[in-house]
C-alpha cells in the first residue's frame, strides 16, 4: 500500500496543521490572542541555555510493554529541570484556579457532563501558576509552547479528581504573560 | 465447571411442558377482595404492546423454553400510600414465591431511599433522578420498582404476565401484559455443536460490495471472485430496530440477536427499568448462558475493537450503561462460571490496569481507566436469582493477574499470542492487543509492509489480523467436546464508516472476510458448525456512487475536484485493484478507484485521497498527534466541502436492513426478510432441536 506518495505528502505539507505537534516538529496555526512568551507562530529553534525540549511523544516508553505504560528515562531524568514542551491547552469547561492542562492534540474537557470519560490522552501534563493560585487562565487556541519546571509523579488537580502523570511550574517570563492576559480577560468581562 | 441458576430446570424437562409447582405466593393478592387503587403502573417488564397499547399484538417479549428473565413493575402509589406486597401471575398462576426465604431473597422493592433534599424535588413531589439517589427522575416521590429474577417458562405459547400490587392502605392495582415461548422443535434434525457469529459491526450491503470489487475485481460485469461469505448457501435480510428506536446502536444491536429480545440503546443484556443503578436492569439470559448452562458450552469474545465496547459486551454482560467499562470487564471474568467464557480477545488493556487513585484524567501513569463510578456491585436479588457474581467496587483491582489466576493465558501482542501455542494449546486464552480500539487493517499491514509510522504511534507495533485471532480462537474453543458459541466482530468496519475514512473501512470488510473463510474451513472439518455473517445495523448510508475518472496523481494535485472527477454509470468502469501476496490492495490510491458517497454523511472535506493518519479515536490514551480530530477538520481548506445532512462530527447508523448469510448446519433457516431477535430463536433451534 503506497500510503506516502510524494504526491500526497505534499498535499499534507499544504494543510495548515490543526494538529501538527507533540513530536516536536512544529506548528503554523498560532492565534492572535497567544501571548508572545507561549506562542508558537513558527518552527521552534533550540531551547534557551539550560531548558530542554520534551516531547509529549518521549514520556511513555514505546513499543507498549505487556501491561501498562512505563514513564521513560528520559522523563525522569527531566524531573526537576526546566523543560520546554509544546502542545494544546486543554478547554475545560469548568476552568480550574491556578493551572491548566496541556494536551498532545487539540481535546477538551466536559466536566459537567462528562465526568472523567473525556478521554484525555495519558501524557497529559498539568501545568501551574506559582504566583497565580488564584488566577483562571483564559482559553488559548492553537498550539503553545510552556517553559518551567517539570515534576515527574502522580500530581491530583483539587476538585476535579484529576491527575497526571507530571506537571511543570511555570518559568516567571511565562507566567506573567498569563497573568496580565487573565487580568485583561477579567476587566473586559467587568466592563461588559 | 459451570453452574446452573436457581431454580433453573433441565432443558428435556422445560421443553414442551409448562413451567409448574412453583411455590405459592403466601398471600395470593388475585385473590385478595381489596378495593382497586388509583395508583398506576407506569412500567411492566417484560415489555409488551398488551400492557403500552392494549393490543395484544405484536408481542415484543419472546424467550426459548427455560430461558432466563426478570419480571419487574413500576408502581406509582396513590400520595402518601407506599407498596406493601406484590405477586406476579403467569396465565393466573402464581410465580412469587414470598412464602420462601430462597423465594424471597429473588424479590426486592427499590423505592427513593436517597436523601430527600437532593432526591425528591420540594415543589413537584416527584423525583429528581440526580446522582446518588436511587431512582430516575420524574416519579413521585413513593414510587416503587419491584422485581422479581430469574423467571422462566417451559410452555410454547403466547402467555398473559399479570401483576398485582397492594398499596399500606390496603388498596391494589393491577396491570396485564404479555410473553412468548417460541418452541423448539426436537426432531428436526442434528444440532449444531459449535455456532460461530461474525458481526460485521456496520456492514450494510454496500460495504460487503466495496469489499468484493476491491478484493476481486470484476471483468465484462461479473465479478472476477467471491468473498467467502458470499459463498455461503442461505442470506436474509434482517431488521435491526432496537426496542426504542429504528436506528439501532450497536448495544441492542447485537444482544437482539443473541437475547431473542429488543433492548433499548445503550443496554446490554438486560430491559430499561426506572432505577439509577446500570448493573440492576431486569435481565434477560444469554445465549451463551442458556447454552453453557444446559450443553456445557464454551464462549469466545473475539473482536478488533476495546473489549468492554458494545458488540462484544453484548455476548455476555448485562448493563444498562455501555460506557461502564470497568464493571463489563470485571463481569466477563466474574460471570465465567455462567456464560463458559473460555477466549476473550481484542483491545481494551486499560481497563485491566490497577488504578489506584481511582482517577483516570488524565490517566494514571500506568495508563489505566478503571474507576469506581463505572463499576458494578449487584443487588441480593440479582445475586440470589441468577447466581451471578456480586462484584465490587474495585478500581485497584490487577484483572490480567486474576484472569491469569484463574487459567487462562495472556497475549500482549501477536509474538506472545504465537508462543502460546508454541507447545499446545491454552485451555482459556486471553489477548489484549492495544489499550483501547486496535489499529485497523489499512494501518496494520502498512505496518506489516514496513511503514509503521501509524502503529508505531499508537504504541503498539505487533498486533494480530482478526484471521489470525480467529484461528487461535477456534483452536482453543474446539477443546470442549461439549461445543461453543463463539462472536468474532469486525468492529471498525463500523468506526471507519462513521469517519466516512473510504480506504480504511473496505479494508476492514476485507479482513474480516478472511477471518471468515478461516471459519468456513473450521465448518467444513467440523460439520456440527453453523456459521452466521451478519451486522448489527447499516452504518453511513454508504453508497458506491462510481469510481474516478482521473489518475492518483490528478486527485492528489486537485484534492478539492469533488464531483468533477465522479464517474457514474459509463463512466465508472470497472475500478481494477492489485492485491499483494498478504491478501490486501497494493494500493487503494489507485488511477479509477472506487467512489464512495454517504446518505447519512456529517459535514466533511473530499479529497477522494487516503489519509495518512487515521482519525482520532477518541477512547486512545495515545492518539498520534497528526490524526484529525474529525471528518469535518479533516482536509479542511483542502478537499471539497461536503455538506452533512445529519448533526455532529460523524455519518451515523441507518435503520437500513442488513443482509445476514449463514453456513454449515442449520443455515437453511436463515432465509427471507426476519426481525433480529428472530437469529436468537433460528440459533436455538439449531443448537438445541437441531436441523437437517
Amino acid at each position: 500500500m503506497q500510503r506516502f506518495t510524494l504526491a500526497l505528502a505534499g498535499l499534507l505539507a499544504l494543510i495548515p496543521a490543526p494538529f501538527a505537534h507533540a513530536n516536536g516538529a512544529t506548528g503554523t496555526s498560532a492565534t492572535t490572542h497567544v501571548p508572545a512568551a507561549l506562542a508558537v507562530t513558527r518552527r521552534l529553534g533550540a531551547p534557551p541555555a539550560g531548558v530542554t525540549e520534551l516531547k509529549f511523544a518521549d514520556m511513555f516508553k514505546l513499543p507498549v510493554g505487556p501491561k501498562g505504560l512505563e514513564p521513560t528515562d528520559r522523563l525522569r531524568t527531566l524531573d526537576g529541570k526546566r523543560v520546554r514542551i509544546v502542545g494544546y491547552m486543554v478547554q475545560q469547561e469548568l476552568p480550574v484556579a491556578g493551572s491548566f492542562m496541556l494536551s498532545p492534540l487539540p481535546a477538551s474537557a466536559g466536566d459537567e457532563d462528562e465526568s472523567l470519560a473525556d478521554d484525555l490522552p495519558a501524557s497529559t501534563i498539568i501545568v501551574q501558576l506559582p504566583n497565580g493560585p488564584g488566577t483562571i487562565v483564559p482559553d488559548l487556541h492553537g498550539l503553545i509552547r510552556v517553559t518551567g519546571v517539570l515534576h515527574v509523579g502522580a500530581t491530583e488537580v483539587a476538585r476535579t479528581e484529576r491527575v497526571a502523570a507530571a506537571r511543570v511550574t511555570l518559568d516567571a517570563r511565562t507566567e506573567r504573560a498569563l497573568l496580565r492576559l487573565a487580568r485583561e480577560a477579567a476587566a473586559r468581562k467587568k466592563a461588559r | 465447571m459451570h453452574r446452573s441458576p436457581l431454580f433453573r430446570r433441565p432443558l428435556a424437562a422445560v421443553i414442551g411442558n409448562a413451567l409448574v409447582g412453583a411455590a405459592l405466593f403466601g398471600t395470593a393478592l388475585a385473590g385478595l377482595a381489596s378495593p382497586a387503587s388509583a395508583a398506576t403502573v407506569s412500567r411492566l417488564t417484560p415489555p409488551s404492546e398488551l400492557f403500552s397499547s392494549g393490543q395484544a399484538a405484536p408481542v415484543i417479549a419472546r424467550f426459548l423454553p427455560g430461558q432466563l428473565f426478570d419480571l419487574q413493575a413500576t408502581v406509582r402509589p396513590d400520595a402518601g400510600q407506599t407498596v406493601t406486597n406484590f405477586s406476579f401471575y403467569v396465565d393466573d398462576q402464581p410465580v412469587s414465591q414470598l412464602g420462601t426465604p430462597a423465594g424471597r431473597a429473588r424479590t426486592s422493592i427499590v423505592t427513593e431511599t436517597g436523601d430527600a433534599a437532593l432526591c425528591i424535588d420540594a415543589d413537584s413531589g416527584k423525583t429528581t433522578g440526580k446522582s446518588g439517589c436511587k431512582l430516575v427522575a420524574g416519579l413521585p416521590g413513593n414510587a416503587a420498582v419491584v422485581s422479581q429474577r430469574a423467571y422462566s417458562k417451559g410452555a410454547a405459547g403466547v402467555h398473559e404476565l399479570k401483576f398485582i400490587a397492594q398499596m399500606s392502605d390496603g388498596t391494589r392495582v393491577s396491570a396485564i401484559g404479555n410473553f412468548e415461548i417460541i418452541g423448539v422443535d426436537k426432531d428436526a434434525g442434528k444440532t449444531a455443536k459449535n455456532i460461530i457469529v461474525f458481526l460485521g459491526d456496520g456492514m450494510g450491503a454496500a460495504h460487503r460490495t466495496a469489499a468484493r470489487i476491491i478484493a476481486k475485481g470484476y471483468a465484462q460485469g461479473k465479478a472476477k471472485g467471491l468473498l467467502t461469505m458470499d459463498t455461503f448457501p442461505d442470506t436474509g435480510m434482517v431488521m435491526t430496530a432496537s426496542l426504542n428506536s429504528i436506528v439501532t446502536d450497536s448495544a441492542p444491536g447485537m444482544q437482539n440477536y443473541v437475547t431473542g429480545n429488543k433492548a433499548a440503546n445503550n443496554q446490554e443484556g438486560v430491559f430499561p427499568d426506572d432505577t439509577l443503578d446500570a448493573f440492576d436492569n431486569p435481565r434477560v439470559e444469554y445465549l451463551s448462558e442458556y447454552l453453557h448452562t444446559l450443553q456445557g458450552k464454551s464462549l469466545g469474545v473475539v473482536t478488533t475493537a476495546d473489549v468492554f465496547d458494545a458488540t462484544p459486551a453484548s455476548m455476555a454482560v448485562h448493563t444498562s450503561a455501555r460506557g461502564n467499562g470497568t464493571g463489563i470487564v470485571d463481569q466477563f471474568l466474574d460471570d465465567r462460571d455462567l456464560t463458559g467464557l473460555t477466549v476473550l480477545m481484542g483491545g481494551g488493556r486499560k481497563w485491566f490496569l490497577p488504578n489506584g487513585g481511582d482517577s483516570t484524567s488524565p490517566q494514571p501513569a500506568n495508563g489505566s481507566q478503571r474507576r469506581s463510578a463505572n463499576d458494578y456491585v449487584l443487588p441480593d436479588d440479582v445475586v440470589a436469582g441468577w447466581g451471578a457474581s456480586r462484584g465490587a467496587l474495585d478500581p485497584a483491582r490487577d484483572l490480567i493477574a486474576d484472569f491469569q489466576g484463574a487459567g487462562f493465558a495472556y497475549a500482549p501482542d501477536k509474538s506472545a499470542l504465537d508462543g502460546l501455542f508454541a507447545h499446545g494449546r491454552p485451555k482459556q486464552l486471553l489477548g489484549l492487543f492495544a489499550y483501547s480500539n486496535m489499529n485497523v487493517a489499512y494501518d496494520k499491514i502498512a505496518g506489516r509492509r514496513g511503514d509503521g509510522t501509524v502503529v508505531d504511534a499508537f504504541g503498539f507495533p505487533d498486533q494480530p489480523m482478526l484471521d489470525e485471532m480467529t484461528a487461535r480462537a477456534l483452536d482453543v474453543l474446539s477443546q470442549n467436546r461439549n461445543g461453543f458459541v463463539a462472536l468474532i466482530e469486525g468492529a471498525s468496519i463500523d468506526k471507519q464508516a462513521h469517519l466516512m475514512d473510504s480506504d480504511r473501512w473496505p479494508l476492514e470488510v476485507v479482513e474480516f472476510d478472511r477471518a471468515i473463510a478461516v471459519a468456513k474451513a473450521f465448518a467444513e472439518d467440523h460439520p456440527d458448525t453453523l456459521v452466521i455473517v451478519t451486522a448489527d445495523h447499516e452504518c453511513s448510508g454508504a453508497a458506491l456512487i462510481g469510481a474516478s475518472t482521473a489518475t492518483a496523481a490528478s486527485l492528489a494535485e486537485h484534492p478539492d475536484a469533488g464531483s468533477s472527477i465522479v464517474g457514474t454509470y459509463d463512466a465508472a468502469k470497472f475500478p481494477k485493484y492489485v492485491l499483494a501476496d498478504d491478501g490486501y490492495p497494493q494500493s487503494t490510491n489507485i488511477d479509477g478507484k472506487l467512489l464512495i458517497g454517504y446518505g447519512a454523511n456529517a459535514d466533511r472535506y473530499e479529497t477522494w485521497l487516503p489519509s495518512a493518519f487515521p482519525t482520532k479515536d477518541t477512547q486512545q490514551p495515545f492518539p498520534p498527534s497528526q490524526s484529525p480530530a474529525d471528518p469535518n477538520v479533516r482536509n479542511k481548506d483542502v478537499g471539497h466541502f461536503i455538506a452533512g445532512q445529519v448533526p455532529g462530527d460523524q455519518a451515523v447508523h441507518t435503520a437500513t436492513d442488513i443482509p445476514l448469510s449463514a453456513y454449515g448446519l442449520g443455515s437453511h433457516l436463515f432465509h427471507g426478510v426476519f426481525d433480529n431477535t428472530d437469529v436468537f430463536f433460528k440459533l436455538g433451534q439449531a443448537a438445541v432441536g437441531g436441523a437437517d
